[in-house]
């Protein structure tokens, strides 16, 4: 690879989708700090320290695929697929528990979450299968095929427990397939089957699941317990009112009410609705808006079906996880534990999303030439 | 061509994937505007509840002094022994941090040799209720358990020493009835307490600390603090520093309180002294009596059972709550009435042969030989029955009753104390009300001799003897002269006040007033023992049947004031189950009278 070829690629890779990464790192940094703040006289949680190191190895990551050719993928897809599936085992066997859930593996002294890897090998698989140029997409068989690939990660995730996670493969496929071509008729089925199924998967949840859920139906339930987190979030969020309360200003994770141990995860955002009010909330949509957008565009000008796929694919995941996190955090939707991408503490995901961005960026700066 | 077909389909999809997750992101943003922008007060208000407190911090209770300055009713500083329970914040439940104050204060209590004063419930319910603020574990501690504490456990984490302020009476028994006590001021309903910390307060609860509560306990302050989820004490947000309560300056002299209290003594009675010249209340005794820092600060529940059950009733202040019959005391009321109406003139006479025949009803004198021929001025001294007897039912009940009630008998004399009683002047009225029978001539003569259903107070005693000794005014007892500031400034003061004036003739007076003098400086006067050396007095002595005749219960009385010219003191003394008013209640007078002219003396000679 010699200079010129960097420059080529440097010159053709979408600006766009970098700016909207790095605004959204440094405002997860920024607030992940601010969750972090006891008080003027306190120390301030070292988490925001460690999100930057995760923000640069993410971007290590990023880079480095940009730069790979994502055609190569396809013929390592299945090879990631089941080391991803053996590392889901592994984590079954050997894992970590924490709060009650086997998640974690630790590789090379870091603590690793493989389920977010899987996602990410599941998605490329799919758009490899779906990728195949002639394949016959209104055959129905294909779709069940395609929730078999799906469906391997999601019974091993669901066994960690991490049903949040898990299901998120579910509407990423959906998607793909959607962007694939399967016809409507034949998902409308399949959704509809689905929804019937719902109420029989009532009796898989566990029972603090079960309680999320009647929390969100009826969050006085248990306000003390269950409900918690759910009263405390809106709060936060409403508190903010239109402008906010000023950086390092929100008192709902400072004095605790939004308890410190997700205040810098899974809900972030309410930390930054209430600093940042609804103009910073606002933002932060367009930014994920303009992140998507750079998705959608590298699918759009792709020079083959996996190309557009894989983009198609890193996107839905991004859209699935940040709109549920946000939904969650302003009470649309029951309490997940799902990270807010690119902002939320933890390593893992960023790892996997950014590595996702890169093979977005890959497949644009690869793209189809007028 | 198919190629592109499908292409452009591809396309159109994933335009339309895009703008569904566009969609979905409008459906947060309209939440968002929903929650923070029309609904942001209502979590902003909810936020406020759960994290800002509000501690009430009273303010310093205002003192109460004596006519010459000398305060009857102070603050002293008062020792605990404070811990603060977040210092000592187990991780984990809170049961766990109330073992652990439980047993640091069981380890205090051995090395500091006091007993404990709080249960691990009070230590339960402090860290529920009010966590921010000291939790005292002891209370009002002696110097010796202070110096333990600061040779032993000094550097002890959450354990400090705490200063209250505690109610003080210098004069411990004196004027205990008048001044009254402090308790613990009730908290105010959960529903309208507008404090979510609440300093416990001590709030006036009988006597002038109940009656002037509002002015003595000042504005309490307050303090916003927020609070973090576990309810510590984040930051402190706004205080507003209390204002110290104001002070009484009362009439009261304290010299003469003293000097009543010992005339009087442990006998059930009670003994009160006015200026005449201008209604202040000087002394006022009610026996027995209770020491005043038993309450202070606060009274053991065994004390407090034991003054209730006391048969001798030390709680009840005798001066305004209890009504008694007046006795001859009453008798110059009727020679008023008579001598102004025109029933009798000074020279009336009656002849007193031991008796008085009403219808076929034999009425006695006390003398029961008999007084013989008397004038006006001799019924009074010698206190004749049968004179007045005949003088009521000449005068007839009319005037006399309205003589009565101008002199303030049946009605308060609005004192201000916390309870009084109106006592009872009976009418024709008031008979047919609770006895369906009419007014009749033996009710006319029982009241000519204050007997019967007539009951007065010792405080409208008190005013009536300082209307006949200053010729005229019935004032209101004036107990409380003004109100001052911490500077001493007269914030609020009170002027004497005339209750009534009374329109006698100057014979009219001067015959009673003669009369009375009598009492007490003839050989013969009833009152003669309550005569003084030197001193130009006068008084009326009083002895009434009370309870069932066979009990033979009788009340002594004496009203009393000097000097004749110009009266200075007017005194009324009431003894329960004396003798009588000359031998029982006299020579208490005569004390009383001694001290104070002699202390008057010393004054004029300093």
């Amino acid at each position: 690879m010699n200079w010129n070829h960097v420059r080529a690629i440097l010159a053709r890779m979408d600006w766009i989708m970098i700016f909207a990464v790095v605004a959204l790192l440094v405002i997860g940094v920024m607030f992940i700090y601010s969750a972090g703040y006891r008080g003027e006289d306190a120390p301030v949680a070292s988490f925001y320290e460690r999100q930057m190191l995760w923000a640069l190895v993410g971007g290590f990551f990023f880079i480095s695929t940009a730069f790979m050719d994502y055609r190569r993928l396809r013929d390592a897809a299945w090879w990631l697929y089941f080391v991803a599936m053996l590392l889901l085992v592994l984590v079954l066997l050997v894992g970590k528990e924490m709060y009650g859930a086997r998640r974690w593996l630790t590789l090379f002294g870091l603590q690793v979450q493989p389920s977010e890897f899987a996602k990410l090998a599941a998605l490329v698989v799919v758009a490899r299968f779906l990728g195949r140029p002639g394949r016959q997409l209104d055959d129905p068989v294909k779709i069940f095929q395609v929730l078999s690939i799906v469906g391997v990660p999601f019974l091993l995730i669901v066994k960690e427990p991490d049903l949040g996670t898990a299901a998120m493969l579910i509407p990423v496929a959906f998607m793909m397939m959607f962007a694939a071509g399967v016809p409507l008729k034949h998902m409308l089925i399949l959704a509809g089957i689905g929804l019937l199924l719902m109420p029989f998967g009532w009796f898989l949840l566990g029972n603090y699941q079960k309680e999320r859920v009647l929390v969100f139906l009826n969050p006085n339930r248990d306000p003390l317990g269950a409900g918690w987190n759910k009263i405390q979030s809106g709060i936060a969020v409403g508190s903010g009112g239109f402008s906010g309360k000023g950086y390092l200003k929100g008192t709902q994770n400072v004095l605790g009410f939004l308890p410190r141990t997700v205040a810098p995860t899974d809900f972030i955002y309410s930390v930054i609705a209430e600093e940042t009010g609804f103009v910073g909330s606002a933002i932060l949509l367009f930014l994920y808006a303009l992140l998507l957008w750079s998705c959608v565009r590298a699918a759009l000008v792709a020079r083959d079906r996996f190309g557009r796929l894989l983009a198609v694919g890193v996107g839905s995941l991004l859209f699935c996880h940040a709109f549920v996190n946000m939904a969650m955090t302003i009470g649309l939707l029951p309490i997940t534990g799902l990270p807010l991408p690119l902002i939320s503490y933890g390593g893992s995901f960023m790892v996997a999303i950014m590595i996702g961005l890169g093979i977005v960026q890959s497949v644009y700066v690869r793209r189809y030439h007028e | 061509m198919v190629f592109r077909d499908l292409f452009s389909e591809e396309h159109l999809r994933l335009r339309v994937l895009y703008g569904l997750m566009v969609a979905m992101f409008i459906v947060l943003l309209s939440t968002l505007w929903r929650m923070q922008v029309i609904g942001g007060s209502t979590y902003q208000t909810d936020l406020v509840r759960q994290s800002v407190r509000r501690v009430r911090l009273p303010g310093m209770r205002g003192r109460i002094f004596d006519r010459a300055g000398r305060c009857l009713a102070d603050n002293r500083p008062s020792y605990c022994i404070a811990i603060y329970l977040e210092e000592l914040r187990k991780p984990g439940a809170w049961s766990r941090t109330i073992e652990r104050v439980d047993a640091l204060i069981e380890r205090m209590s051995a090395i500091l040799e006091i007993p404990r004063q709080v249960t691990a419930e009070d230590i339960r319910i402090h860290t529920r209720r009010r966590l921010p603020l000291a939790f005292l574990a002891w209370r009002d501690v002696d110097e010796i358990a202070i110096a333990r504490l600061a040779e032993n456990m000094m550097g002890e984490p959450g354990v400090d020493i705490y200063i209250e302020a505690v109610r003080a009476y210098p004069f411990g028994r004196s004027a205990c009835h008048l001044l009254g006590y402090v308790g613990r001021a009730e908290q105010r309903s959960v529903d309208d307490e507008p404090y979510h910390y609440y300093l416990p307060e001590m709030g006036g609860k009988a006597g002038l600390e109940k009656l002037f509560d509002g002015v003595l306990r000042g504005e309490p302050g307050g303090r916003l603090v927020r609070v973090d989820v576990s309810g510590f004490r984040y930051e402190d947000l706004a205080e507003r520093v209390p204002n110290n309560g104001l002070d009484l300056q009362l009439a009261l002299d304290l010299e003469i309180q003293e000097i009543a209290e010992r005339a009087i003594g442990d006998h059930p009675g009670a003994a009160v002294v006015v200026d005449p010249q201008n209604g202040d209340l000087l002394a006022m005794v009610s026996s027995p009596g209770f020491d005043l820092n038993d309450f202070a600060p606060a009274i053991s529940a065994a004390r407090w059972n034991e003054l209730l059950q006391d048969e001798s009733r030390p709680l009840m202040n005798r001066v305004t709550a209890g009504g008694y019959p007046p006795g001859s005391t009453f008798k110059p009321v009727v020679a008023l009435a008579a001598l102004e109406n025109d029933k009798a003139t000074p020279q009336t006479s009656f002849n007193c042969p031991g008796y008085f025949m009403l219808g076929r009803l034999r009425m006695g004198c006390w003398y029961a030989r008999g007084h013989g021929v008397l004038n006006m001025e001799q019924s009074l001294e010698h206190s004749c029955n049968v004179y007045y007897f005949r003088l009521g039912l000449q005068c007839g009940f009319e005037p006399i009753y309205h003589q009565a009630a101008a002199l303030g008998f049946g009605k308060k004399t609005d004192i201000t104390v916390d309870y009084e009683i109106p006592g009872l002047l009976p009418s024709d009225g008031w008979k047919r009300r609770t006895m369906n029978d009419g007014w009749r001539d033996g009710d006319t003569c029982n009241i000519s001799i204050g007997q019967g259903a007539l009951l007065a107070t010792p405080i409208q005693m008190a005013m009536y003897a300082a209307a006949l000794a200053n010729s005229g005014h019935l004032y209101r007892p004036r107990v409380v002269k003004a109100i001052t500031d911490e500077q001493g400034k007269t914030v609020r003061s009170f002027p004497p006040q005339i209750a009534n004036e009374l329109k006698w003739s100057a014979t009219t007076i001067r015959t009673v007033r003669e009369g009375m003098r009598d009492v007490v400086m003839a050989p013969r006067g009833t009152g003669r023992l309550a005569g003084v050396p030197g001193v130009n007095m006068a008084g009326k002595t009083g002895t009434a049947e009370v309870g069932r005749k066979e009990d033979g219960r009788k009340l002594a009385w004496m009203i009393a004031f000097a000097p004749y010219d110009n009266p200075k003191y007017a005194v009324v003394v009431m003894v329960e189950d004396g003798v009588s008013g000359g031998t029982t209640a006299a020579p208490i007078v005569k004390d009383i009278f001694s001290s104070l002219l002699a202390s008057d003396k010393k004054a004029g000679d300093g």
